[in-house]
């Protein structure tokens, strides 16, 4: 797999940021885990973050508390074991799953083959899943029959399609597996997909806003929201 | 790793440091590389708690910015610390700074824990098993610890505007969308100004002679 269309920059900052929802991010992972090129330019993204974390200047009003911290972390040095960095597990690694396999990253939201997939109905040519367990923004697979046209459509928000089998063009260009189209609520387009297999994608819209402030603040750690 | 190296006064970090006069970012990440070192190879503890005191007042500040409350901080960023003692042995100075493994690390507690989303974890998971098979025999640790310094300074002299942005995203967690909401830009503008800051970092580290 050599991708052709990949993540925009932004949604990788938004990415190492922590700052995507979680359809986001099943979808930029799948895509990542496939394109090498995203890989790095997310390892850039981190290490902007590693940055600023290093550049905090520190509250000096809190020194005494730190003082307590200090030495309950001091205490607890020889009580904890020591852990060995972890094997890399071959089967997590997308290139060498079998054919039959999805990709990682959706496991949780779609199970782990294709063919366990349970497609509905939706328009002639065009069936779906939703994924019910993904909780910001919405989570879909699609399955659109070979050498179909789609109507124009825009998108509400910001929107990640990433082809897994099958193509389809449009304006933008030739999407395979592997590609991403990485789209602004802006753009209008008509994909077509191509003769001779259906075309699956998996998409991700993005989620309303967040609740902040305050008290968003305090209720996070008792709902987890 | 540092096996390649028995004693760290042989690593590239010296060698580094022997042929190009430190610049103050490079003092910064070669002292905290040496000091990894320290507790990896030898589980020194009084280099563990110079890395403490430099980084756990830094971790807390910024998990307090992303939205945990302070005791929920103050207990993540001991946890943060605690992992990088446990963990010292699979810290790799050839892939990142000590700074961005210590945001790595924050940045998935707090998904983790306040966020309360497990997906992330395993996804993080997968991405870095991918990169340890690749990354090997990529950069020499000395390039890439050139390339660390490089970027630091290069965050710094981030046009104003990307900065705010920049900012925005690693200390607040905003979206773009609640970028462009909360400060009057328009949504297209906030995605260039984000992509033209990670482009630009990202030329000047990869495009290095």
């Amino acid at each position: 797999m050599n991708p052709q269309h990949h993540l925009d920059p932004a949604t990788l900052v938004s990415f190492a940021s922590g700052a995507l929802g979680e359809a986001m991010v099943a979808v930029a992972a799948t895509h990542l885990v496939g394109c090498r090129r995203c890989r790095a330019l997310l390892r850039d993204a981190d290490d902007i973050g590693g940055r600023l974390l290093a550049q905090q200047q520190p509250d000096r009003n809190r020194q005494g508390r730190f003082e307590v911290l200090r030495k309950a972390m001091s205490e607890r040095l020889d009580g904890v074991p020591l852990e060995t960095s972890p094997q890399p597990k071959p089967e997590n690694v997308l290139s060498v799953v079998p054919e039959d396999h999805l990709p990682e990253p959706l496991h949780r939201y779609f199970g782990t083959t294709y063919s366990g997939l349970r497609w509905r109905w939706v328009a002639p040519g065009v069936r779906l899943i939703r994924a019910d367990n993904a909780r910001a923004g919405s989570l879909i697979m699609l399955k659109i029959a070979p050498g179909k046209s789609l109507p124009t459509h825009g998108h509400g928000g910001t929107e990640l399609t990433q082809v897994l089998r099958g193509a389809y063009d449009d304006r933008l260009g030739h999407f395979a597996p592997g590609d991403m189209a990485d789209l602004d609520s802006e753009v209008e387009h008509q994909p077509v997909t191509i003769p001779g297999v259906p075309c699956v994608c998996v998409a991700a819209l993005e989620a309303p806003l967040r609740f902040r402030g305050w008290l968003a603040r305090k209720l996070q750690p008792l709902v987890g929201l | 790793m540092h096996s390649g190296y028995p004693a760290w006064e042989h690593s590239p970090f010296e060698a580094l440091r022997a042929v190009s006069p430190a610049s103050a970012q490079e003092k910064d990440v070669l002292y905290w590389a040496r000091e990894m070192d320290a507790v990896a190879t030898r589980r020194d503890r009084t280099s563990f708690m110079r890395i403490y005191d430099h980084f756990q007042p830094r971790v807390q500040r910024y998990l307090e910015n992303v939205g945990a409350p302070e005791m929920v901080a103050e207990e993540l960023a001991q946890e943060a610390l605690l992992r990088l003692w446990q963990r010292a042995g699979s810290y790799d100075n050839a892939r990142s700074s000590l700074g961005t493994w210590l945001f790595r690390i924050a940045r998935n507690l707090q998904i983790d824990r306040v966020r309360r989303e497990p997906h992330w974890v395993n996804v993080q998971d997968a991405l870095e098993q991918l990169d340890e098979f690749e990354n090997p025999g990529e950069a020499s640790a000395t390039e890439a610890v050139a390339a660390h310094c490089d970027l630091a300074g290069r965050v710094e002299k981030l046009p104003a505007i990307q900065a705010r942005l920049i900012r925005m995203s690693y200390f607040e967690g905003k979206t773009h969308r609640e970028i462009s909401d909360e400060i009057d830009m328009p949504l297209g503008t906030v995605k260039s100004n984000l992509r033209r800051a990670l482009l630009r970092l990202q030329v000047q580290v990869r495009g290095r002679p």
